[in-house]
């Protein structure tokens, strides 16, 4: 199928294809995935020379290590260079080297070849150097936060962030000695697809409605009323550009203890008191982490407190979480099934209320669709494949 | 003997009771199951994390279980829309240690869940910490171990 993308994304809504079909999935690997900048690790998870994580940058696995030699932090796929067999099967931990249990192709952490048994049989002309593990071109880090990108071309980390940088900063700082993924992770998945998680992590508009049940406890707990007309009024949501966006809250929602959700576009996001991480599996499939972040440097009491706040409203089991993927996810799949000749969703919510700062960011209520609109106008722009 | 004999049976009886209460939907019931204070836990991850310092899938005390059991009523949970039907199996039982008016029973647990017409099972190991009030049995502790603990879950907003 021929994807016309003028054709998916106007400047107030979307196609329900986009979450649908698989052509246009498997462009968004190929033209966001392996294009911008994707996260991949916190420092504190790879804390010593040596440390790996495993994890996806779209569908491709990949190991993130910190060098044993070199200190250095890299990106590469776990695949091994003779017969494609995977090189690393734990989710994390130290190795000075990875070593294919195939036919022993032995990797050191940083990726390169070291060797393999019975190396006669391989002619002079074969070089080991270019026989490591496929390294992503460009990986770069900003305050303890690792990206990579397939995409060598691909715009300074620096340029990519922009405006959000400020917000990382405070998430850091809020820690007197920073801050930590040394917490787990929930982890959840749904039948649907990975840009409705994106559009949920920032979308105030249905805090009153599906999350009432949340709230009405909430209101008998603290004897707080949430007068969410009002709320909405003292928020705001602003596009921060390259597809990020922020949503200033009004005071303790009860639902962590960030005074912002944060947005960066495509895969991370920042909420309550956790890191966000979504993995697209398919156009039915989405995988998503949830860490806690800790406090280095506080109290231990105080961080089993914010672990409690959070399994609160988050996770597969919490009061929030599960709602959203009945609701969010489940039911908007279901619904677009009735694949009818308009099969619009609108994000035009405070369009004609916006106002645009000397920076350009985009600012409205929060009850208003600014981030969703940040988020496909930052879609529309690298699923646009220039032909030349 | 008799003694050991007895209590065993008391025990499987108060456990076949609980998985009972949960399939019949009967979640006030299951909750006076418990003593005032308590924990409830399923742990994220793996099974020998610290709570106080690694996250939870569920780390209930007595507040937090209650207003999991009121949201569940109170027909605004969405994730319990449909509800789930829940089959609980207990087998494998074993008490561990019954000392001090405690006992700490384990017992391994099969879960057939069906929501929106599809089966899913959830299966793992239970550890009930039992003390006497009165002439009952109640739940001091019960930590549900998961064999899907460290892998991703779908909606699980039903009681386990
Ligand atoms: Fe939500």
């Amino acid at each position: 199928m021929n994807i016309n993308v003028d054709e998916l994304v106007s400047r107030d809504g979307v196609s329900g294809k986009i979450y649908t079909n698989p052509a246009v999935f498997d462009l968004e690997l190929k033209q966001i995935f392996e294009k911008t900048w994707v996260y991949v690790a916190h420092e504190s998870e790879i804390s010593n020379p040596g440390d790996y994580k495993t994890t996806d940058v779209g569908k491709h696995p990949v190991i993130v290590t910190r060098g044993s030699d070199d200190g250095q932090f890299h990106v590469m796929l776990n695949r091994c260079r003779h017969k494609a067999a995977s090189v690393c099967q734990s989710e994390c931990g130290n190795a000075n080297f990875f070593r294919c249990a195939y036919h022993g192709w032995t990797y050191s952490n940083n990726g390169e070849l070291i060797g393999m048994p019975f190396q006669d049989g391989y002619d002079k002309e074969f070089d080991k150097q270019h026989n490591g593990l496929i390294k992503l071109p460009r990986v770069d880090s900003y305050n303890g936060f690792i990206f990579a990108s397939f995409n060598e071309e691909v715009c300074s980390l620096n340029d990519h962030l922009g405006y959000a940088k400020e917000y990382i900063d405070h998430i850091v700082n809020s820690g007197p000695e920073g801050i930590e993924l040394s917490a787990g992770a929930h982890k959840y998945s749904y039948n649907a697809n990975w840009k409705l998680q994106v559009e949920n992590t920032i979308d105030p508009y249905h805090l009153s409605v599906t999350h009432r049940s949340f709230f009405n406890i909430l209101s008998k707990k603290t004897g707080k009323k949430f007068n969410f007309n009002k709320i909405h009024n003292n928020e705001k949501i602003s596009d921060l550009g390259n597809g990020h966006s922020l949503y200033e809250l009004d005071g303790d929602l009860g639902i962590g203890a960030l005074p912002f959700n944060l947005i960066i576009f495509p895969n991370l996001s920042f909420v309550g008191s956790h890191v966000r991480v979504v993995h697209p599996v398919s156009t039915d499939k989405t995988n998503v982490k949830l860490y806690p972040f800790l406090l280095k440097g506080k109290s231990d009491e105080v961080n089993a407190e914010r672990i409690r706040k959070h399994e609160g409203f988050y996770g597969p089991a919490a009061f929030g979480t599960a709602d959203d993927i009945e609701v969010g996810f489940d039911r908007v799949r279901e619904g677009l099934n009735a694949d009818i000749k308009n099969d619009w969703l609108l994000m035009s919510r405070g369009i004609d209320r916006e106002t645009v700062d000397e920076r350009g960011v985009i600012t409205a209520t929060s009850s208003d669709e600014v981030s969703a609109r940040a988020l496909y106008k930052q879609w529309k722009k690298l699923m646009t494949v220039e032909t030349r | 003997m008799e003694y050991v004999k007895t209590k065993r049976q008391q025990i499987e009886k108060f456990l076949i009771k609980e998985a009972a209460l949960l399939d019949q939907d009967l979640l006030n019931d299951w909750l006076d199951l418990f003593t005032d204070e308590l924990i409830y836990w399923i742990p994220s991850g793996s099974s020998d994390i610290n709570p106080m310092k690694h996250v939870s899938i569920i780390y209930d005390d007595r507040i937090r279980l209650e207003e999991r059991v009121k949201r569940l009523q109170s027909g605004l949970a969405y994730g319990q829309e449909p509800k789930s039907k829940t089959c609980h199996l207990i087998t494998n039982i074993e008490v561990d240690t019954d000392e001090n008016e405690k006992i700490v029973v384990f017992s391994n647990f099969l879960i057939v869940e069906l929501r929106r017409s599809i089966q899913t099972i959830y299966s793992g190991r239970n550890e009930h910490h039992l003390v006497h009030i009165g002439d009952d049995l109640k739940i001091q502790y019960k930590k549900i171990d998961l064999l899907n603990k460290n892998e991703y879950i779908g909606n699980l907003s039903f009681i386990l």
